[in-house]
C-alpha cells in the first residue's frame, strides 16, 4: 500500500470517490495549459474509442487543465475528427483526478504520486504519457495501455519513427549500455511516456529509493531496469509512430541530458548489481509493430564547433580524464583527440572502454560523481561527432546494422567492467 | 693593562671553550634523539601501515565516503594519510624532546608555547583542510561548466576560483594562529579587492564586445549564439 504522506487530503478525497478502476492515464505535467488540454483531449479520445467497457480515469499531476479539458470551446479540429469518427464513445464516465501540489513536483514525485493513486484505484494498467510530446494521439495512449491490460506484460516501452540523427544518445549509450548490462533489447528506457501493470507498479512503490536524486529527476528508466531485473516481470516495447522533434530550447541540452540520464543509468547500475552481474548476452522483448524505422531529412548541424569543443575538452579535462580513466583508454583518446576533422574515428572498441571506465569510476566515486558524469560530455561529443561524419549518407539498415555492432561491442567487454568494478580503487598520484 | 686584556680573553676562551664543552654533548645526544626519533617514526609508520591494511581500513573508509572526501582534496587513501600524520607526529615529538635537551632558556619557553598552541594549530590545520576541499570541488565544478558550455579559457577560471578560496582559506587559519592578525586581514582585503578590481576593470574596459556579448547571451535572444547540435534525447 502506498505511502501517504505525499498524498494531500483533496487527492484522496478524490480517488475514494472514484473507487476502482481498470485504467488509469498519469499525465506529468510540466507544460503550459494548452498543451495539457490537447494531452487530454487526446487521452479522453483514445479512452473512448478503445476502451469502451472499461472503468478509467487520468490523474494530471501538477496542474489543473485536465478539468477544463473538455469544457474548452476551443477544439482541435485533428483529435475531433479521431474522436468522432468510429461513432462508438466509452459508455461509462472518465474520470478526472487533480493532483496539485503547491510547486511543481519533481518527475520522481508525479510519478510516485501515479503509482500510489493507480495502487489505491486498483488499476490493471497504467499509462504515462507527457504533455511535452506534441503529437501525443490517441493511438499512442491505446497501444501503451493495451499489451498490460490485455496481454499482460508487466512494461511497455515506447518505440518511435526517429531523424537518424536523432536520439544519439539511446542509440550510441543508453541502450546499447542497459541491453549489454542488463541483458534485455529495450531500445527506449529514456522516453517520456511508457505503460505498465499494477504489479510492477506496487513492486516500484515499495522500493526505498525515491529520496534519491536519480529518481527524483529521471525515474523512468529506473522503472524499466526493475522491471528488466525484478521477479518475472515481463517486458515489450511497442511502436508508436513518429517522434517530433522538440522546439529548440525546450528539451534538455546535451550536458543535461547526460547528468539526468546516464547519472541514472549508473546510478541503476550500482543498485541492481546483484543482477546484472551474473548476466551473460541479451534478450530480444516481444516488440508490437515495427522494430524500428528512420527518417534522413538533411538537419542543420554545427559540426566542426562540436569537435572544436571535444578536442578542447580533453585537453582542458586532462587531470580529471586521467583520474577516470586507465592509462591505455586515457593515452587513447589523447592520441585521437589530436588527429584533424577529416580522419578522427571514434572507434567502437575505445567509446566502450570509455563508458565502462566511467561506470567503474563511479562505482568507486573516484571523484564526485556529478562532475564525473559532466567530464563525459566532451567525449560524447566527440563521439557524436564521429557517428555524424560516419553516416551522413549512410542508410537506415546500414545505421542499424551499425548499431547492432556496437551492442554486441558492449556485450563482449562486459568482463573488462565486471573485473573493474570488483576490483579496489586504483589511488592514482 | 695588557695583563687584564689577556686575562679578559683567556676568561672568554676559557668560557667558550667551557659552553662548547657543556653544549657538545647535548647537542650530541639531541641528534641521537632526533635521529632514533626518526627510524622509531619509520618503524611505527611502516608497523601501522601494515596493520591498518591488515583490517582494511581503506575499504571501511570507502563505505563511508571519508576516501571520498580526501580523493576531493587530491589526498592519498586513509590508511596512507593516518601512517604518514602517525610518522610526522611522532619524530616533531622526538625533536622537540630533543631541542629541550638543549637547555637554551628561551627555546624551551617557546616548546611549551609551542605544546600551548596545539588546539589552534589543529584547528588551523582544519581550516586548510577544509578549505582545500571546498577550493578543488568548486575549481573543479568551474572548469566542467565552462568546458562543457564552450568557454574560452576554462582552466583560468577554475584556477582563479580555487586560488581566492585559498587565500580565504589561509588567512582565516592565520587569522585563527593570531599570526600577524592586521597585516593579514589587510593583505587579504588589498590582494582580493585588487584582484577583483582588475578582474572588472579587464572585463569592461579591456573585453567590452565580450562582456556586451555575455550581457546579451544572458538577457537577451539566448538562441542566437547557441550552437546546433543533435538533440540528445
Amino acid at each position: 500500500m502506498a505511502d501517504e504522506t505525499y498524498l494531500s487530503d483533496d487527492l484522496l478525497r478524490q480517488l475514494m470517490s472514484v473507487g476502482e478502476v481498470d485504467l488509469l492515464v498519469g499525465i506529468l505535467s510540466h507544460s503550459s495549459a494548452n498543451t495539457m488540454r490537447a494531452a487530454a483531449r487526446s487521452i479522453e479520445n483514445s479512452l473512448q474509442q478503445n476502451f469502451v467497457r472499461q472503468r478509467v480515469a487520468i490523474i494530471s499531476v501538477d496542474g489543473g487543465a485536465v478539468e477544463d479539458a473538455a469544457s474548452e470551446d476551443s477544439v482541435d479540429p485533428q483529435t475531433e475528427g479521431i474522436a468522432f469518427s468510429k461513432g462508438i464513445t466509452s459508455l461509462r464516465t472518465i474520470h478526472r483526478i487533480t493532483a496539485g501540489f503547491n510547486s511543481a513536483p519533481s518527475a520522481g514525485l508525479a510519478l510516485r504520486t501515479i503509482l500510489a493513486s493507480s495502487d489505491l484505484l486498483r488499476a490493471k494498467a497504467c499509462a504515462v504519457v507527457s504533455p511535452a510530446t506534441s503529437s501525443t494521439s490517441p493511438d499512442w495512449i491505446a497501444n501503451l495501455l493495451r499489451p498490460a491490460f490485455r496481454d499482460s506484460f508487466d512494461f511497455v516501452a515506447p518505440m518511435y519513427s526517429r531523424h537518424k540523427f536523432q536520439g544519439l544518445l539511446a542509440r550510441n549509450l543508453l541502450y546499447p549500455m542497459t541491453r549489454a548490462l542488463f541483458g534485455r533489447r529495450i531500445r527506449e528506457l529514456y522516453s517520456d511516456e511508457w505503460g505498465f501493470s499494477n504489479r510492477l507498479g506496487a513492486y516500484c512503490l515499495t522500493q526505498d529509493v525515491w529520496h534519491e536524486e536519480p529518481i527524483r529527476t529521471r525515474p523512468e528508466a529506473w522503472m524499466g531496469i526493475s522491471a528488466m531485473t525484478g521477479p518475472d516481470f515481463r517486458c515489450c516495447q511497442v511502436f508508436l509512430g513518429e517522434k517530433p522533434q522538440p522546439p529548440a530550447g525546450s528539451g534538455p541540452d546535451i550536458v543535461e541530458a547526460l547528468r539526468q540520464t546516464v547519472g541514472s543509468l549508473f546510478w541503476c547500475l550500482e543498485t541492481h548489481q546483484s543482477v546484472w552481474l551474473g548476466r551473460n548476452g541479451s534478450e530480444p522483448v516481444a516488440t508490437i509493430g515495427p522494430d524500428h524505422a528512420v527518417s534522413a531529412e538533411p538537419m542543420d548541424l554545427d559540426r566542426a564547433r562540436m569537435f572544436e569543443m571535444f578536442q578542447s575538452g580533453v585537453k582542458q579535462l586532462e587531470p580529471i580524464l586521467h583520474t577516470i580513466l586507465s592509462s591505455e583508454t586515457h593515452t587513447n583518446i589523447q592520441t585521437v583527440a589530436t588527429l584533424d576533422q577529416q580522419t578522427f574515428r571514434f572507434g567502437t572498441d575505445l567509446w566502450v572502454k570509455i563508458l565502462y571506465d566511467f561506470a567503474s569510476a563511479y562505482h568507486h566515486s573516484v571523484i564526485n560523481r556529478d562532475h564525473l558524469v559532466q567530464a563525459l560530455v566532451p567525449l560524447y561529443r566527440g563521439k557524436i561527432y564521429s557517428f555524424l561524419m560516419e553516416h551522413s549518407d549512410s542508410s537506415p539498415g546500414d545505421m542499424e546494422a551499425e548499431g547492432e555492432n556496437l551492442c554486441l561491442e558492449f556485450e563482449r567487454q562486459k568482463p573488462y567492467l565486471i573485473e573493474k568494478w570488483k576490483a579496489g580503487v586504483e589511488v592514482k598520484s | 693593562m695588557k695583563d687584564t686584556i689577556v686575562q679578559g680573553l683567556e676568561q672568554a676562551y676559557y668560557n667558550l671553550v667551557h659552553m662548547i664543552a657543556e653544549f657538545l654533548p647535548r647537542f650530541v645526544v639531541m641528534l641521537v634523539i632526533i635521529l632514533v626519533g626518526l627510524l622509531v617514526a619509520y618503524v611505527i609508520r611502516y608497523i601501522l601501515r601494515a596493520l591498518l591494511r591488515l583490517t582494511r581500513l581503506d575499504r571501511v573508509s570507502e563505505d563511508a565516503g571519508a576516501s571520498r572526501v580526501l580523493r576531493m582534496a587530491a589526498l592519498p587513501s586513509m590508511t596512507e594519510l593516518l601512517s604518514r600524520s602517525i610518522f610526522w607526529i611522532t619524530w616533531i615529538g622526538f625533536i622537540l624532546v630533543g631541542v629541550s635537551i638543549l637547555g637554551v632558556a628561551g627555546l624551551q619557553e617557546q616548546i611549551s608555547r609551542l605544546f600551548r598552541f596545539l588546539p589552534e594549530i589543529f584547528i588551523a590545520m582544519l581550516i586548510l583542510f577544509l578549505g582545500l576541499i571546498l577550493a578543488n570541488f568548486l575549481s573543479r565544478a568551474a572548469l566542467l561548466a565552462s568546458v562543457n558550455a564552450g568557454q574560452r579559457s576554462p582552466k583560468l577560471l577554475s584556477w582563479s576560483i580555487r586560488f581566492v578560496i585559498w587565500m580565504l582559506a589561509i588567512s582565516m587559519a592565520l587569522e585563527e594562529l593570531g599570526l600577524a592578525r592586521q597585516t593579514v586581514i589587510a593583505a587579504f582585503s588589498i590582494v582580493f579587492g585588487a584582484s577583483m578590481l582588475g578582474l572588472a576593470i579587464a572585463f569592461g574596459l579591456g573585453g567590452q564586445d565580450l562582456a556586451r556579448r555575455a550581457l546579451e547571451r544572458h538577457l537577451g535572444d539566448s538562441e542566437k549564439e547557441k550552437y546546433k547540435e543533435p538533440q540528445p534525447l
